[in-house]
């Protein structure tokens, strides 16, 4: 699908991408995404699923100011062109960012800390964390005594230490197993409910990104491009039982895995 | 070690020792029914009666020599650790002095020590400067694969949560590399002690070293038996030291 598609005024937009691609050269070159455009309105949570190695975490990546995309492609962030992280943008990695000589706490602790925020403040955002992630009992242990859960609701509380108005989330549960993994996921749109903040999630589960996301569009597979761009009209607030039971939940999830090649 | 850690303690010390009194018995009882001639090989309690006449002496010995052992050791671990540093940080450092420390480090450095006493004479500095190129090149090895070695993901997350370069370095890079500089430091030291010892061989008045060839010279080797003795003993624990020191960095192979 050519040119813009976002279903958000452009004027309320938070991310605004427009028409990036990126071409990754070393041994060969690698065109991962081409012409991508999409917006995301302010507090909106959208859903990038697409086949692996289609380049949605690199698209993620570009948002996230880590690299930039190819010349004519831009990345926007609440108005400001993205050639650098910033501040208001919390990323969390499929792999988790802990330093393993470093408690879950001081964990946590470490972004707001290198951004020099002011040690009371620190403290009290991180007392309002912990509980949220259910690590109080835990924020003396070091990752490795941590469970896989627990390392990704302390790699969540890295992101959201210093309140960024943008969450990006590159597969940050797929690690982990389905239990574990439906159960943050909840857990995750409680939070979202809370703050308020917008997300952009990248998984490749169909179910996972249709329950969660207001939005879900669909990359092709490399070079990556969006291939459709569908409203989830579920009701909020959902929870698993209910909302997997509804029958446009099928719905959403079977037209999705037929755009896949999957159904 | 899981293995004897299980067993209790006091089974676990005679354990250890068990093997030693066998040895020494061994050795008292063999030269005794052979007849060794005591400049080959002096009996065990002539070695332990030495080593309690000469003590004071032998503890003097040790002290030059362990006092050349940690000065080397020292400058070779701060020596190793800024220049992996610089060669890490600056592509320049790496270009102009990488090819020259591994072309250096290809040299086999008692070949050295004779030189050293040319250049810096017979005093302490010679066994300092032998001690310090021994230990300098693993140090420096060790260290710069420890910093080259942390984890990407973790250096794109530092860059994200906008790390500045000095930030990068004290609370990633450097905690990332401190095992693997433990490593070095581990390794080093006991080829600090054969940097001192073989530069008292080459030309000195004083140390283990030097007490060793004096008593090959008198052919008193249970005087020489002494000195293997207390080099061991110091070697031991200078090791002993770096080791205690290494266990706090706990988090390798995390």
């Amino acid at each position: 699908m050519a040119g813009i598609v976002g279903s958000a005024d452009p004027l309320e937009a938070a991310v605004r991408v427009l028409r990036v691609s990126k071409t990754f050269v070393d041994a060969n070159e690698v065109r991962a995404l081409d012409t991508v455009s999409f917006h995301v309105g302010r507090g909106e949570f959208v859903s990038i699923i697409g086949p692996s190695g289609c380049g949605k975490s690199t698209l993620l990546r570009i948002v996230a100011g880590l690299i930039m995309p190819d010349p004519g492609g831009t990345a926007e962030v609440f108005g400001r062109l993205q050639t650098a992280p910033s501040n208001d943008i919390g990323v969390v990695f499929q792999t988790h960012n802990l330093l393993p000589w470093l408690t879950a706490e001081a964990n946590i602790r470490l972004a707001a800390e290198v951004q020099r925020i002011d040690a009371g403040e620190i403290r009290e955002r991180v007392e309002a964390i912990l509980p949220v992630l259910k690590l109080e009992s835990f924020r003396k242990s070091y990752p490795h005594q941590l469970s896989g859960g627990m390392r990704q609701r302390a790699a969540l509380g890295q992101a959201l230490v210093c309140q960024p108005q943008l969450l990006l989330l590159d597969e940050p549960f797929a690690a982990l197993d389905a239990l574990t993994r439906d159960q943050l996921n909840v857990e995750l749109l409680r939070l979202w409910q809370a703050i308020r903040k917008t997300v952009i999630l990248v998984t490749h589960s169909i179910a996972e990104a249709v329950f969660l996301a207001d939005r879900v569009l669909v990359m092709s597979d490399r070079p990556g491009r969006v291939i459709e761009d569908l409203r989830v009209d579920l009701p909020r607030p959902r929870d698993p039982s209910g909302t997997k039971s509804r029958p446009d939940f099928s719905r959403y999830v079977v037209h999705l895995g037929t755009l896949m090649g999957l159904a | 070690m899981h293995a004897a850690s299980r067993v209790r303690p006091l089974r676990a010390t005679l354990e250890r020792v068990a093997v030693f009194i066998v040895l020494a018995a061994l050795w008292e009882w063999a030269v005794d029914i052979f007849a060794i001639k005591p400049y080959l090989l002096p009996a065990l309690s002539s070695v332990l009666r030495s080593l309690w006449h000469n003590r004071m002496m032998l503890l003097e010995q040790a002290l030059v020599t362990g006092g050349e052992i940690v000065l080397g050791y020292a400058a070779a671990v701060i020596g190793g650790v800024l220049m992996a540093l610089a060669i890490f940080t600056w592509p320049l450092a790496y270009r102009m002095f990488y090819p020259v420390l591994v072309v250096f480090q290809g040299l086999p450095k008692i070949a050295l020590a004779p030189l050293m006493i040319v250049w810096v004479g017979y005093g302490t500095s010679s066994k300092v400067l032998m001690a310090f190129l021994f230990a300098f090149f693993p140090v420096m090895i060790t260290t710069l694969g420890g910093l080259a070695g942390t984890p990407e993901h973790l250096v794109e997350h530092f860059r994200a949560i906008r790390a500045s370069p000095w930030t990068m370095f004290r609370r990633l890079r450097l905690p990332a590399a401190l095992p693997s500089i433990m490593d070095g430091c581990k390794t080093a030291m006991p080829l600090a002690v054969i940097g001192a010892i073989v530069g008292e061989f080459v030309g000195s008045q004083r140390g283990l070293g030097y007490l060793i060839l004096e008593s090959n010279a008198q052919a008193r080797t249970d005087l020489l038996f002494a000195a293997l003795v207390a080099i061991s003993l110091l070697a031991g624990l200078l090791y002993w030291a770096i080791e205690l020191l290494a266990r706090r960095v706990w988090w390798r192979a995390l």
